[in-house]
């Protein structure tokens, strides 16, 4: 199914914990009910921001998946701001 | 601030300081700031006494005041992630906070890689030298004399043996697994490769126990009682089967007359080899009883220094980081042994201290036989954490 979404946020090839900072400093900046991409190549953000939102007061992981794109993985989390 | 900026001010110790800290029970406060899940699978273990807390680094950016707050501020912190970056960045954070925190160089995983080599002895013969990557709590032996080295359980990565044999000008004749192993992937088809220098295994463990399929990896079949030759140190072959059932304990005598025994995942320190690692631990139990109590007794004497090939937890290293007792201190001091009193009451202590069966060992095992041949990143991953070979303490 297409997300939607209102924001990308583009962290390829930053490397822990860069795509989380910039993650939560750009959702921050968000309306709130909004929902920000974030395209990352850091395998481990996916663990990381499915940690991050259970500790978070306010963002909900709506959505992660794997996409291949010119031969590599990208890791794309899309996060809602709830409040 | 963009990436490339991020310049850390926190100060680096390397995995190889790191475990001397351990072994010297001398390591800072360990603040892991992986993600919790990760920090479930495996982490830095010490000795008794070492404090290990997880505070992910993602709770420094929701409430930085509180995950400092629930840091020690008088205390010297190592920062530990996956791979240096999130330590380099809450240490930093720390710093500011007037905590003397550093950071793990290139995180757990060069903490995961770390081969630490050290001499168990030097004599006029030659010398006995022990390999360890102490993340896994693995250990093997490089036996030198004359000119002449064979290796003992090799674990993954060669370079550390090579360039050892090499740094004492020898040449690798013989390459041993005390057994087909289901915690880490042998060294030993690798080195063959690498030098030319048979691979020697008992061939009752060339065939894989859950599968039953023969192996396809070239080795040499060695057997009860075989003696081999290394310089002037004599290795002798006793089959000791139960943990797998081509184990053999590997007995070295030395011109002086001092004896080294190489015991695999049979003896170790405090514990035993668990015989259920083949899927089959109510069968092999009475096989391992046999092994203990009637097949090595009559080759060990209590100056032999036994030589495991694992650890459980660090405090069986000597300060030194040596992983060895003579059997006079190893049978007073391993408290499993007293069971050993009676096959009941052996059979119950195995079967009742059976630690989880991971279920990456059968697939280990796949891969030491040549079963299957894994990427590196699989390897990887079926290496995580430290080896549960032992029965439970």
């Amino acid at each position: 199914m297409e997300q939607t979404y209102h924001q990308t946020l583009d962290v390829k090839g930053a490397k822990c914990p860069m795509p989380l900072v910039k993650s939560r400093k750009a959702i921050s900046e968000l309306p709130v009910g909004q929902v920000l991409r974030v395209v990352a190549t850091d395998r481990g953000s996916v663990a990381d921001f499915q940690g991050w939102v259970k500790a978070a007061k306010n963002v909900e992981l709506v959505a992660q998946e794997v996409v291949q794109e010119a031969g590599q993985e990208l890791y794309v989390h899309y996060l809602r701001r709830t409040a | 601030m963009t990436i490339t900026e991020l310049q850390t001010q926190a100060p680096a110790v390397t995995a190889s300081a790191l475990y001397d800290a351990l072994l010297h029970n001398t390591a800072p406060f360990i603040l892991d700031v992986r993600n919790p899940d990760d920090f479930a699978r495996w982490r830095i273990e010490g000795r008794t006494g070492l404090t290990v807390l997880n505070i992910p680094y993602y709770d420094f950016l929701e409430d930085e005041e509180s995950a400092v707050a629930r840091v020690s501020a008088n205390r010297e912190v190592l920062v530990v992630c996956a791979k240096e970056g999130s330590s380099q960045y809450v240490a930093d954070l720390l710093r500011t906070h007037g905590v003397d925190a550093k950071y793990l160089e290139g995180g757990i995983l060069s903490w995961g890689h770390l081969y630490d080599t050290r001499d168990i002895i030097v004599a006029s013969w030659g010398r006995i030298v022990q390999v360890a990557r102490p993340a896994r709590g693995d250990v093997s032996f490089i036996v030198i004399s004359d000119g002449a080295a064979a290796v003992i359980d090799p674990l993954r990565h060669t370079t550390p043996y090579l360039e050892s044999v090499a740094a004492h000008g020898a040449r690798l004749t013989h390459i041993f697994d005390t057994h087909v192993h289901a915690d880490h992937i042998s060294g030993g088809p690798a080195l063959t490769r690498e030098t030319g220098a048979p691979y020697y295994v008992h061939p009752y463990d060339a065939i894989h126990p859950i599968d039953m399929l023969p192996a396809t990896i070239a080795y040499t079949a060695l057997d009860d009682g075989q003696t081999y030759r290394v310089g002037q140190v004599e290795l002798r072959m006793i089959w000791y089967p139960g943990h797998t059932l081509g184990q053999v304990n590997i007995l070295a005598i030395a011109p002086d007359g001092s004896r080294y025994l190489f015991t695999g995942d049979g003896i170790f320190l405090r514990s035993f080899g668990r015989p259920d690692l083949g899927g089959k631990g109510e069968a092999w139990t009475p096989v391992l009883y046999e092994s203990m109590t009637r097949r090595l007794p009559p080759h060990l004497d209590d100056a032999t220094l036994i030589l495991p090939s694992h650890f459980s937890t660090l405090d069986e290293a000597d300060e030194s980081g040596r992983v060895a007792a003579p059997w006079g201190i190893v049978r007073r001091t391993n408290a499993s042994l007293a069971y050993l009193e009676s096959e009941e009451a052996f059979r119950s202590f195995v079967l009742g201290n059976l630690p989880e069966f991971p279920p990456q060992y059968v697939e280990i095992k796949r891969v030491n036989i040549g079963l299957r041949t894994p990427s590196e990143t699989e390897a990887e991953e079926l290496e995580l954490g430290k080896n549960v070979c032992a029965l439970a303490q």
